[in-house]
């Protein structure tokens, strides 16, 4: 056998390797239900806050430590304890992606990133000047 | 209705241009081919013309597209969408590639300029590498056409869609009145890219991205005439030029993230970030196997291969990027502008064609059945390409997975910690890549004396092996990977420092391929240093125990300052003292001390991170770093009160209730509270009436600066069935005392204690990081350019020697 030919044949193994490897600590997107079946592993979970319930973070005992409620897509309402800052801005998400695992009754997060209404959605706010109140007069 | 103040001949210019430049660039690519194909110079002359105006109608589209966004022309979609009244002058740049019509039009000027440096230099290919030039030229102006063909948009044009007629906005009232435009702003600059390094990072990467096309161009050149091994001599300079300025174009993505992103560092292995990485990587082995093509021959299959992927993986990272597809795996992709198609298409057009190409002449590429030494030059440069694709291999596929969710309709998630996933595989390959450059440039071509080569570099192994040890020891590195990685490194840097000194005696005009691997294994020796034991100095302090809730989650990354206030952090004790505000940002002043041994302390510096503050897209916070020789001391505030105080500072907050009998003490933040007696008092107040039956609280309350305060709020029960209460207040201490009710059945009293708004306290919550020895990675950075630049410059020089001949 030539030594290219072991050379070739190293290089497909790695990238074998390296698809499985990256299987295996790809995580997975669950829904709550999910997750609190498996208690300890590792998901990612996406949602939106729970705006009717009220969120914790009392930075002077605990700057790491914020505790908000979260629906997942079926709009199923869990805690989440969250062993991070509350990201500035936290109240202006429309989505968020949790990752982390649930203990018991609740989900704890160790990584949180929010999806912050798109630039492109709407552009109406923009316009909420005087002169359009005084426009909408016009029209009426 | 008739509208004032429209400008609409820019849009018009604009737009005639647009159309000007897909025309000319089509022309252009069917002029080149049909060069080539009829070898005829009449095409090749009509051709370069067309090419000429196409380069002309890009620099309109350009000039009047800045235009617009120097005089705010509002009425222009592009305009209003990407800046505002607000926006500093200087982030016009910033601006006009912010949206991706900006951006594929500034890679589209990248390329016209290339292609008209190409023309001017290289008029012995100039057919071949310009057809498929061009045809990138065609594609890249469809993406401005905006045009309607079967229902299907092609491309989005930046000047002609008016904000009055986008169907989005038309209804609103504002459009009704014919002088809109007198009270209409832009929606502004996202505050990401109000930066200074954004101004200098997109077109630098454009450029590199642009680059890649002549070597792709090239090999496709040399595949279609079947001049398989005559190309690589004139792409070379050009090849190692899109080396250069696409990896500094990354590397400035690195800094900028340093500098102005939160990521807690300069690579974060971001989706954005690994989409342009790739195509260096794969560009770096094709490089290096033309160099090895060039003088040994026997790769060509593998050569052309990289030298191919290189460009296709450009195009796919733009596609990754531009798709949307990334979408909840990245910060920083772009949203889909309905173009997507249009970009799988393009990438599509030109893996098709390399396939083709190189399937056709497959049995000419095909090496000779001989077998290379082991102890030689091209052995292990082929290797080092080699292990260069799997690292990119390795990345892509890592990164493309939500495209693979996509394809197999699968719910995967990104690997959870990055950072780990992509080092655990990154840290090996690179061990090899660097062990490769320490010891490659000391074997010859062909056979070598084995005792001899161990000889060069033995020293080298030694030294290495010696210093990797120190500092180690040293820095308190204990991961064996990262010991290895780090001796591998040091003898990349020392190996090459050896072959400088003892081959090529100092002589700097050969040296720059030297020079550049010297480069490169000090940036990687920096990267190493500073990722590795970087460490977070600002740990809670707070008395709350983190850990007590699991290993997993004791996370404690941040510390809060209190202001005023004076806490210790690392070899540090910091004080925030306030908050500015400067038009949209808010400055948080940190001050840093050193503790004398004499127990005074010593300002050191002063650091202002700052938050951005943008209502309609997020505020965004900056860190701010202090730079020092060997390490660098980086802060950013994760949390802080933004508000200025809304409320009056000097109404009262929601009084706690407090049950307390006499005698009883309560420790609050403000104070201590004492309940001295309840007596039943006879006042005779303008309040109270005769058969009143009045009891007092007596209360004594001590502020943290020992000052004694005594009040007596009242409780009043007023014909045997109404009771109420009236405070007692001191304005000094700002403290407010109800008295609510009496407990008849053990004596007890419930008070009410507020305290004025005002005097809460602001605050912020901070972290910091210390990156030991980072300046060695930016060091490595400029050598590795300077090398690159000075081996460029010998092998032009050396082409136009023998283009003399």
């Amino acid at each position: 056998m030539k030594r290219t030919h072991i050379v070739g044949i190293i290089v497909i193994a790695v990238a074998i390797a390296a698809i499985i490897g990256s299987l295996s600590d790809s995580s997975t997107y669950a829904n709550f239900t999910e997750a609190f079946e498996n208690q300890g592993r590792e998901y990612h979970v996406v949602g939106t806050l729970s705006k009717e319930k009220p969120t914790e973070y009392d930075p002077e005992t605990n700057p790491d430590l914020f505790v908000f409620y979260m629906l997942d897509k079926d709009s199923l309402e869990k805690k989440v304890v969250l062993h991070k800052n509350k990201p500035q801005d936290f109240e202006r998400s429309d989505q968020i992606v949790i990752i982390g695992k649930a203990l018991e009754q609740e989900f704890h997060a160790n990584q949180i990133l929010l999806k912050c209404p798109s630039k492109y959605e709407d552009g109406s706010p923009e316009f909420q000047t005087p002169e359009e109140i005084e426009a909408k007069k016009v029209t009426v | 209705m008739e509208y004032v103040g429209e400008h609409l001949l820019p849009g018009k210019l604009g737009h005639f241009f647009v159309i000007l430049s897909f025309c000319t660039s089509l022309l252009a690519a069917v002029g080149y081919y049909l060069a080539v194909a009829k070898k005829n110079s009449d095409w090749k002359f009509l051709a370069r013309y067309s090419f000429y105006l196409h380069s002309l109608a890009v620099i309109g589209i350009v000039s009047t597209l800045f235009y617009m966004l120097a005089n705010q022309m509002y009425e222009y979609h592009y305009v209003w969408k990407h800046s505002n009244n607000e926006m500093p002058m200087r982030y016009i740049f910033s601006c006009f590639w912010e949206g991706q019509e900006g951006s594929f039009l500034l890679w589209s000027f990248w390329h016209v300029v290339l292609g008209l440096i190409f023309i001017w230099r290289e008029k012995e290919w100039e057919a071949p590498v310009m057809a498929t030039f061009s045809s990138v030229q065609v594609f890249l102006s469809s993406m401005l056409l905006g045009i309607y063909i079967l229902e299907h948009k092609i491309g989005s044009n930046p000047f002609t869609i008016l904000v009055r007629e986008d169907p989005e906005f038309a209804h609103l009232p504002l459009f009704t009145m014919p002088d809109y435009l007198e009270n209409l702003d832009g929606r502004g600059l996202n505050p990401l890219l109000q930066n200074y390094w954004m101004t200098i990072h997109p077109p630098t990467l454009f450029l590199g991205f642009a680059s890649t096309l002549i070597p792709f161009a090239f090999a496709i050149a040399g595949l279609w005439t079947k001049k398989f091994n005559e190309w690589i001599k004139p792409a070379l300079p050009w090849t190692f030029f899109s080396i250069m300025i696409l990896g500094t174009g990354i590397l400035m993505g690195g800094a900028w993230a340093y500098e102005a992103l939160s990521f807690g560092g300069f690579w974060a292995w971001d989706p954005v970030e690994n989409a342009s990485l790739v195509p260096w990587l794969t560009l770096v082995g094709a490089g290096h196997l033309m160099l090895l093509q060039k003088n040994r021959g026997n790769v060509g299959l593998a050569m052309f291969g990289l030298v191919l992927i290189s460009f296709v993986l450009i195009l796919y990272s733009t596609f990754l990027t531009r798709s949307g597809v990334l979408g909840e795996t990245s910060v920083h992709a772009f949203t889909d502008l309905g173009m997507s198609g249009q970009l799988l298409l393009y990438l599509v057009f030109y893996l098709a064609l390399s396939i083709v190409l190189v399937a056709v002449n497959f049995k000419s590429l095909r090496s000779t059945q001989v077998e290379e030494p082991f102890w030689s030059r091209e052995f292990w440069m082929f290797t080092g390409a080699l292990v260069l694709f799997i690292s990119a291999f390795q990345i892509t596929f890592s990164t493309s997975i939500p495209v693979i969710n996509k394809i197999f309709s699968l719910n995967l998630a990104p690997p959870t910690n990055a950072i780990e996933h992509y080092n655990s595989w990154q840290i090996p390959f690179g061990i090899v890549v660097l062990i490769i450059i320490g010891f490659g440039q000391h074997l010859r071509y062909k056979n070598n004396n084995f005792k001899q080569f161990l000889n060069g570099v033995f020293t080298a192994l030694i030294a290495s092996l010696v210093l990797s040890i120190a500092i180690g020891l040293a820095l308190k590195i204990k991961q064996p990977f990262h010991l290895f990685f780090m001796f591998a490194s040091l003898f990349a840097v020392i190996g090459n420092i050896a072959y400088f000194i003892k081959i090529l005696k100092g002589k700097v005009a050969k040296a720059g391929s030297t020079i550049a691997h010297i480069g490169f294994g000090l940036m990687m020796l920096g990267a190493l240093i500073s990722m590795s034991s970087q460490e977070n100095i600002s740990t809670n302090t707070s008395k709350f125990d983190v850990a007590q809730l699991g290993e997993a989650f004791s996370n404690a990354e941040n510390i809060l300052l209190m202001k005023g206030d004076t806490l210790q952090m690392g070899d540090y004790h910091v004080s925030y003292l306030g908050k500015e505000r400067e038009g949209v940002n808010i400055y948080f002043i940190i001050d840093y001390f050193l503790k004398n041994d004499d127990g005074t302390y010593q300002h050191a510096f002063q650091l202002k991170p700052r938050v951005q503050t943008n209502p309609r897209m997020g505020n965004v916070a900056e860190p701010d770093t202090r730079h020092f020789l060997s390490k660098d001391i980086y802060t950013h505030v994760t949390w802080a009160i933004l508000e200025e105080e809304k409320d009056d500072p000097n109404e009262y907050d929601e009084p706690e209730i407090q049950n307390l009998k006499s005698g009883d003490t309560v420790y609050l933040k403000q104070g201590i509270f004492v309940l001295d007696s309840i007596r039943r008092l006879s006042v005779d107040e303008s309040e109270l009436r005769a058969n009143d039956i009045v009891v007092g609280a007596k209360i004594h309350f001590w502020n943290f600066d020992t000052e004694e305060f005594i009040l007596e709020p009242l409780w009043v029960l007023r014909d045997t069935n109404s009771t109420f209460s009236i405070p007692a207040e001191n304005e000094k201490a700002n403290i407010r005392v109800t008295f609510d009710k009496i407990n008849p059945s053990d004596g007890s009293v419930d008070l009410g204690i507020s305290f004025k708004k005002g005097k809460q306290q602001d605050f912020i919550v901070m972290q910091a990081t210390q990156f030991p020895f980072i300046n060695v990675l930016w060091l490595g950075c400029i050598v590795m350019i300077i090398g690159t630049i000075i081996a460029i410059y010998s092998r032009v020089k050396l082409n136009s020697k023998s283009r003399a001949k």
